[in-house]
């Protein structure tokens, strides 16, 4: 499809280069602009509609999560990290803590970990929800955006009832969960459960959103335009996916069955059926396929979580003051935008000595030189909305 | 856990899952070790650990990827090593802690679940290191984040301007000498200031220290 | 109502003025509910409600709102900018879409002037906005201002052929380009079961090829998704308008709707019959005329909304292609089938 028009600009564009010699632009794309997701700067240099080269800055958004670890303590670092992805905060949480755990050497108990595993599906749900709702928008058609964010309001609407937060749910703790929204700080430890008709109202809410994945289906997966502005653009070859350390939707689209729910346990999802949504080319389209499949098989999982829920203690024994001993550990995680990593390195005592936070969109972000050569300008937008980074990942 | 509907055999299996350790990474390790030549660090936690030399780095990292199958580049930083810390708590014991920088470099692979850390010991005066960015596309970004946070000059490396600090900033954060200026000009916690604090040292300069301390935030 | 009026011997200049500000209000009205339409029915079908609360709880005034909200603004222009080019370019894109409302037939004598050369006419001067999109892009001294004129003039002048060619289907069909002329030809009857005369629209009566061409370069030239590269929201801000604030852009706003109306008219009256409904006479058609086209004006615009909402836009290059690699053939085939059924039929 791309080929003969492509042959075509070239010519016209050799035979007018010739006679004009048409000087390169430079064009700066961002930081403030509709599309780049938070405060990206492109520095592109453009002749007419084709991008020779991009140089891409970040770090508008550093807040020096790193350097901030090194100064708070394990229970504080917690309300810090959600905010690192804030499309999908719970998710965020989830490795530091079971981290934090590991070197301690405690395991939260089994109804703990499955409303950690219900919580971060549907922290993943939503943040591909915002990505099925803002990538057609890029793309021009308007309409999914409203549907698919209805249709989120339930998601977090869940979530606030149990954490009491929708986007910072601040909600783990070490050794487990808090003890549910309305328990009250003053009360002993008691071991209060979800609020009532939680499990009942996520079911509902689960069948809406695989319904919303068949109506974007039709309105925009069935598109010809669309898949005129997707099939073919942006193609990350697996090679190149390895050496710049892309993960999450972005990799499996290229064709890799990897998912780091499968291979580490740092959350029970050996117990549960579902299926690890691949694409074939690693192009755009893929990479959209591969996240709406992954919002029905995270509803998948729910459902089967839901069914099976174990009862018991929201969290282990843990002293009230969290001196975590000495050692090095590093958890990774599956989050919505790809793989997210602590490093921590804790001499004992009550605050880390060095964490670094291996992010998902920082690296998938690597490969924007590479990938944005030689394209047109309304690609660049198709590709960046494809990759579905947020900026507080990348800088953080 | 006391007895519920919901208790069948998957539920009574929630009971004892794979190790809260994160498995067991001793072969790996060892593994890992003997075919980039050098030595097996830590393999507690689920967390394999390979020390490297430094003269060795960029041939060890190198052959991981090529006989090791360890392909996927992960993420590269660094450790400041040091006895005194004005900030949090320093090390367990600072007398005998080795005053250095460790670089730290994760692999792992697309395969299957194996993740193997390499580290590398640099002395803080001569901090400087080859850098992966011929072997790893990847390392690119993450060395520029480690050079302008750590002071580590990567030796061969294309461009290593600053990525996230203004390029007027001086110092680098990451280290523990350096403070963290939001504590310097305001104590911390809580104290909500609605004026500049005067410096002690400079009465009549109270912009250069709210620029400072401008700086610090971004910082 | 100009025949009556014809008998009187109104003067000349007092019919014009009467004219132009029929024309006047007869496009802000229908701009304006043009607008309303848009914000309504584009709500509807994102399962939102659109505008509730100006005048009531049906919105209403909405869209005079907003135009006070335009007159009351700053005058603003860049510094850098060209000052004449800067200014005149939104009244140059006006003044060529309110230009083609002077041919636009409303009933059996109804037009401001039913030129021998209509359809001709038309063509020419709607291609003047082009020009104003192109003074606008340059003079902004913005760079995503100059990249989105120039994806325009690209866009208007590719989609400028298909529009012409499938009007010259029409125009052979009829054999004449007078649009009252073009209205009375669909009139004939082209069957006759029993006593009664079938008469078709050219839609209908072979021009439909024609139709879905000039409605695909409609939308085109108005810039509206699927086409609207020039004003793609999600790269470059606005494009060519994007330095345009208050009463300017209240100019191009204007523009764009009238000349939505505009072309549905003209489309209604080439391939829908115009302000002809079968079984009426021409008497009742003076009065029941402009509403016959407003009907069917209104059915296209609700094509042109709806289409908007639901696609995503193409890409420049695929734009351009398939107006050069598909549109203008078929519409030259359109033209060749055309001819020949003329000759032999």
């Amino acid at each position: 499809m791309t080929t003969p028009p492509e042959i075509m600009m070239h010519l016209s564009e050799a035979a007018v280069s010739v006679e004009l010699e048409t000087a390169e632009m430079t064009l700066n794309i961002g930081p403030q602009h509709p599309s780049t997701h938070g405060v990206l700067r492109l520095v592109a240099k453009v002749d007419g509609e084709r991008v020779s080269e991009v140089e891409p800055v970040i770090g508008y958004m550093h807040r020096g999560y790193e350097k901030l670890t090194e100064v708070r303590t394990y229970p504080q670092i917690t309300a810090l990290v959600n905010r690192i992805d804030w499309v999908s905060g719970f998710a965020n949480e989830i490795p530091f803590m079971v981290a934090a755990e590991r070197l301690m050497g405690i395991e939260a108990p089994p109804r703990a970990q499955y409303i950690r595993l219900i919580l971060t599906e549907m922290a993943r749900i939503s943040s591909h929800l915002i990505f099925a709702s803002s990538y057609p928008l890029e793309i021009g058609a308007a309409t999914p955006l409203m549907h698919a964010l209805r249709e989120r309001e339930r998601i977090l609407d869940l979530l606030e009832s149990v954490t009491g937060g929708r986007f910072h749910p601040n909600f783990n703790r070490i050794g487990g969960v808090k003890p549910a929204a309305g328990a009250g700080a003053s009360t002993k430890k008691v071991s209060q459960d979800l609020p009532a008709g939680f499990l009942d109202e996520t079911r509902v809410a689960m069948e809406r959103v695989v319904s919303v994945c068949d109506d974007l289906d039709g309105l925009v997966s069935g598109n010809e335009i669309f898949q005129a502005r997707t099939k073919g653009v942006g193609v990350i070859p697996v090679e190149i996916a390895k050496s710049y350390g892309v993960s999450g939707p972005n990799m499996r689209a290229s064709g890799v069955p990897f998912d780091v729910r499968k291979v580490d346990d740092y959350l029970p999802y050996d117990q549960f059926d579902f299926d690890v949504a691949v694409g074939e080319n690693g192009d755009c389209w893929d990479r959209y396929q591969v996240r709406l499949e992954e919002i029905r098989q995270a509803a998948r999982i729910i459902s089967q979580a839901i069914d099976s829920m174990p009862s018991g203690e929201l969290q282990a024994k843990v002293p009230r003051i969290i001196k975590v001993p000495k050692g090095q550990v590093y958890v990774r995680a599956e989050n919505p935008k790809g793989e997210m990593g602590y490093f921590v390195v804790s001499e004992g005592g009550r605050i880390p000595y060095r964490v670094k936070i291996r992010t998902a969109s920082f690296s998938n972000l690597t490969i924007l030189q590479w990938i944005l050569k030689g394209i047109l300008i309304p690609d660049i937008i198709a590709i960046l909305g494809s990759l579905d980074f947020v900026l507080g990942d990348v800088d953080r | 856990m006391t007895d519920s509907p919901s208790e069948t055999p998957q539920a009574a299996e929630a009971e004892a899952p794979s190790e809260p350790t994160g498995g067991d990474v001793t072969e790996l390790a060892a593994a890992v070790a003997a075919a980039v030549g050098g030595t097996v660090a830590q393999t507690e936690f689920g967390t394999a650990k390979v020390a490297v030399d430094r003269d060795n780095w960029a041939a060890a990292i190198a052959s991981a990827r090529d006989e090791a199958g360890l392909d996927f580049f992960n993420w590269l930083s660094a450790v400041d090593w040091t006895k005194d810390t004005t900030l949090g708590e320093g090390v367990a014991e600072p007398d005998t802690v080795e005053e250095r920088f460790e670089v730290l470099c994760m692999l792992s692979t697309l395969t299957d679940g194996r993740k193997v850390t390499f580290s590398v010991d640099l002395p803080k005066d001569d901090a400087s290191l080859g850098s992966l960015s011929s072997i790893f596309g990847g390392a690119e970004w993450h060395e520029r984040e480690t050079a302008e946070m750590f002071g580590i000059d990567f030796v061969g490396h294309p461009n290593l301007a600053k990525l996230y600090l203004p390029s007027e900033f001086e110092g680098h954060p990451l280290l523990k000498s350096f403070p963290l200026l939001s504590r310097e000009v305001k104590p911390w916690p809580g104290k909500v200031d609605v004026e500049n604090m005067p410096s002690t040292e400079n009465p009549e300069a109270p912009s250069a220290e709210a620029a400072e301390s401008d700086e610090g935030e971004t910082g | 109502m100009i025949a009556p009026l014809l008998g009187l011997e109104i003067n000349f200049w007092l019919l014009l003025v009467v004219k132009m500000g029929l024309i006047a209000g007869v496009i802000s009205g229908a701009a304006l509910v043009a607008i309303y339409g848009e914000l309504k029915i584009s709500a509807h079908m994102q399962s939102r409600i659109g505008p509730y609360f100006a005048g009531g709880r049906f919105g209403w005034a909405q869209p005079i709102a907003d135009g006070v909200k335009f007159f009351q603004k700053e005058d603003l222009m860049p510094d850098d900018a060209d000052p004449f080019v800067y200014k005149a370019a939104p009244y140059v894109v006006l003044g060529g879409t309110v230009a083609t409302f002077v041919i636009i037939p409303w009933g059996p004598d109804l037009s401001v002037r039913d030129l021998d050369l209509g359809l001709f006419y038309l063509l020419a001067v709607s291609s003047i906005s082009t020009i104003g999109v192109l003074m606008a892009g340059w003079s902004s001294a913005n760079k995503y201002s100059l990249m989105g004129g120039l994806r325009a003039a690209g866009q208007l002048i590719a989609y400028e052929l298909p529009l012409v060619l499938a009007a010259v289907g029409v125009a052979i069909q009829a054999g004449t380009m007078s649009l009252g002329g073009i209205v009375e030809a669909q009139t004939q009857a082209v069957w006759t079961i029993g006593s009664v005369d079938i008469a078709l629209p050219y839609v209908l009566g072979g021009q439909l090829i024609g139709f879905v061409i000039f409605i695909t370069a409609s939308l085109a030239e108005l810039s509206r998704t699927p086409f609207d590269m020039p004003i793609a929201e999600s790269e470059l801000v606005s494009g060519y308008m994007t330095e345009y604030s208050g009463f300017r852009f209240a100019a191009f706003f204007l523009g764009e709707y009238a000349g939505m109306i505009a072309l549905a008219a003209i489309a209604s009256t080439l391939f829908l019959g115009g302000f002809w409904v079968p079984g009426v006479s021409a008497d009742a058609l003076q009065y029941l005329g402009p509403l016959v086209l407003a009907a069917k004006m209104g059915a296209l615009i609700f094509l042109f909304i709806w289409m908007r909402w639901t696609f995503p836009r193409l890409r420049e290059d695929q734009l351009q292609s398939l107006a050069w690699r598909w549109l203008i053939p078929a519409a030259l085939l359109n033209i060749a089938v055309t001819a020949v059924f003329k000759v032999v039929l």
